[in-house]
Formats: structure tokens, sequence, C-alpha cells
């Protein structure tokens, strides 16, 4: 389990949610792949946060003090922020899907194209 | 010492099945045709990159993710595909599936690359005593901010044996010093996540709202 390893796993999630973004019809399945993409991004944020430290904390240059608590749990901070933004947008998408579904009777990518009414 | 050996290599086949798992399910949800069998793959793979995050000592963030993932989100897509219920007829593969596929895979192409010819600053390669001790001494110093909020008592607490167990499998509550940094470092971020959330909600009310049955 090294960093690289990790970082692997994140871009291969990353591009199984690509690939679902544009290979699907059904908007369900397309906010699944988005969800996919959110996810493979914070695996990387906490990979970087466990693996990697700042170059200011390497050469032992920086007062560590301010530093320390900032940089070995930024990626967690930046994790939470995704997680509520996610969850904010799939709650917002879905919103959408079921204003669309009563308008057209179809849940699929195709049928909105436009959006009006 | 064997024993430390034996729990990085117990990480080791944990992180590669969970992997394995996030990744089989994920792929799940973007070949298969049944939509709610989509959800429930979905919830799996959220479950397993859980475990991922648990295993790279961010017990915190895997607790959020499944309460939020596996909780909310998947509940949320699974009421989706229910109430919508031509969607049973299958979520059809739009025309372009090898564009998509070169697509990702072009991705994925660029993402490995950098990955695998950056230096990346390792933990394990710090030479300097204090940056080690400040890196390692961390959550102590969290804690002790939290506790009496006095900047005066400041100072990071040195390297111990038990602190540094952290990279052959020990864990440490982190949970304490997320919260400090939240309120202090990123706390304009945090009030912006909470007016943010307020509007999604109001949005999703504001969208859902029946106007036809409201003019009765």
């Amino acid at each position: 389990m090294t960093l690289e390893n990790v970082l692997l796993v994140s871009a291969i999630l990353f591009a199984i949610g690509v690939y679902g973004v544009m290979s699907r019809r059904s908007i369900i399945t397309v906010l699944m792949s988005i969800e996919i993409m959110f996810n493979a991004t914070v695996l990387a944020a906490i990979a970087f946060s466990r693996f990697t430290i700042p170059a200011s904390l390497a050469d032992g240059a920086s007062p560590v003090h301010t530093a320390a608590v900032r940089m070995a749990l930024t990626g967690h901070a930046f994790a939470i922020f995704v997680i509520a933004v996610a969850a904010a947008e799939v709650a917002l998408g879905l919103a959408i899907l079921f204003t669309l579904y009563r308008a057209r009777e179809s849940a699929e990518i195709t049928d909105a194209a436009t959006m009006k009414n | 010492m064997s024993g430390e050996f034996e729990v990085s290599r117990l990480a080791d086949i944990a992180f590669w099945a969970f992997a394995a798992l996030a990744i089989g399910g994920s792929l799940l949800v973007v070949t298969v045709r049944d939509v709610f069998k989509a959800a429930v793959c979905l919830a799996g793979s959220f479950l397993a990159v859980a475990a991922i995050y648990f295993l790279l000592q961010a017990e915190f963030i895997g607790v959020v993710q499944i309460l939020v993932y596996v909780g909310a989100v998947s509940i949320l897509i699974a009421f989706a595909v229910m109430i919508i219920s031509n969607v049973s007829g299958g979520s059809r593969p739009a025309r372009g599936r090898i564009a998509a596929a070169t697509v990702a895979a072009l991705v994925l192409a660029a993402v490995v690359f950098t990955v695998y010819n950056t230096s990346w600053s390792d933990i394990s390669q710090i030479e300097d005593e204090d940056a080690l001790a400040g890196l390692v001494g961390t959550y102590q110093e969290a804690e002790l901010v939290s506790v009496d909020g006095n900047d005066q008592e400041r100072r990071i607490v040195p390297a111990d044996a038990s602190a540094y167990g952290a990279r052959s499998g020990v864990m440490i509550d982190s949970t304490g010093a997320i919260g400090v940094l939240l309120v202090r470092e990123y706390v304009l971020a945090l009030e912006v996540l909470g007016l943010l959330l307020v509007a999604a909600l109001i949005g999703g009310l504001a969208l859902m709202r029946d106007r036809r049955t409201e003019d009765q």
C-alpha cells in the first residue's frame, strides 16, 4: 500500500466514472457515475494526506508549529468539503430528474436536450 | 520486527481486496442494464472505498463516507429508481460507447503516467528530526490547543513510539484534530458550505413543488 498504488486505484475509479457519464443514457446512471468520480477524488486527497508532506516541512526550514496541523490533515478537510458538496449535488440532481420525469415521462439524457418547461 | 511486517502485509492484502471490490462494483454500475442492481453495486463500491479510508488511517472520513454515501446517497438513488417506474426497462447504452471508452482510457493513461513519473515527497524520507516530530506530534498539539485554547501553550509534543506507530498500522484519533482544523483554518469554507447546503435544500423543495395540486 503505497501512494502510487492508492492513486492508481483512484485513477481507475475516475476513469470508470468518466466512461459511465459518457456511455449511459439513463440520467440516474449518469448521476451514479458522477458519484464514483467524486469518490475517486476524495480517495486521492486522503492518500496524499496520508503519504506526502509539503516541501517546506521536508527540508525543515519552516517553523513546524503552525504548519503541522495544517498539513497532516488538510486532505481530510478537503474530503469533508467534497463529500458535502457531492451530497448537495445528488439531492439537487434527483430533484431535477423528478421534475423532468413529471414533464416528459422519461428519464433519459436525450430527452432533456431542451429543459424549458 | 516481524510483527510490524505482518501488519503491513495484512494491510496490503486488505487494501488490494477492497480495491478490487470498489473497482468491480463501479464497473458493474456502468455496465449493468438494471438500474436498481446498479444502485446496489454502487452502495457496495462505496463501502469498499470506506474500508480503504480506514486502512489509510482516515477513520473519521470512513465513517462519514458510510453515513453520507452508503446511508443517504445510495438510499436516495434507490428511491429514485423505484419512483421512476419505466427505468426498470433498463438503462440503454448511448451510441458512442467506443468513444467513451477511448476517452476514459486516455484519462486513465494520463493520470497513471503522471503518478508514476512524479517524485512525491514521501513521509518516510524525512530526515530532519524537528520536522518529523512536528509531523507525528500533530494530533497531540491539536488536542492541547482545543483543551485550553491558549496560544502560549501551543507546542509540539515530541514523537514517541506509539504515535509513530501510525505507519505500522496503529490507529490514532484524528476526529478532534479535524474539528480544530475546520474551525480554525477553514472556517470561511465551512460557513460557505452551510450556505450551500441550505441553498440546495431550498432549491430541492422549490423544484419538487407540484404547481398543479398547489393551485387547487
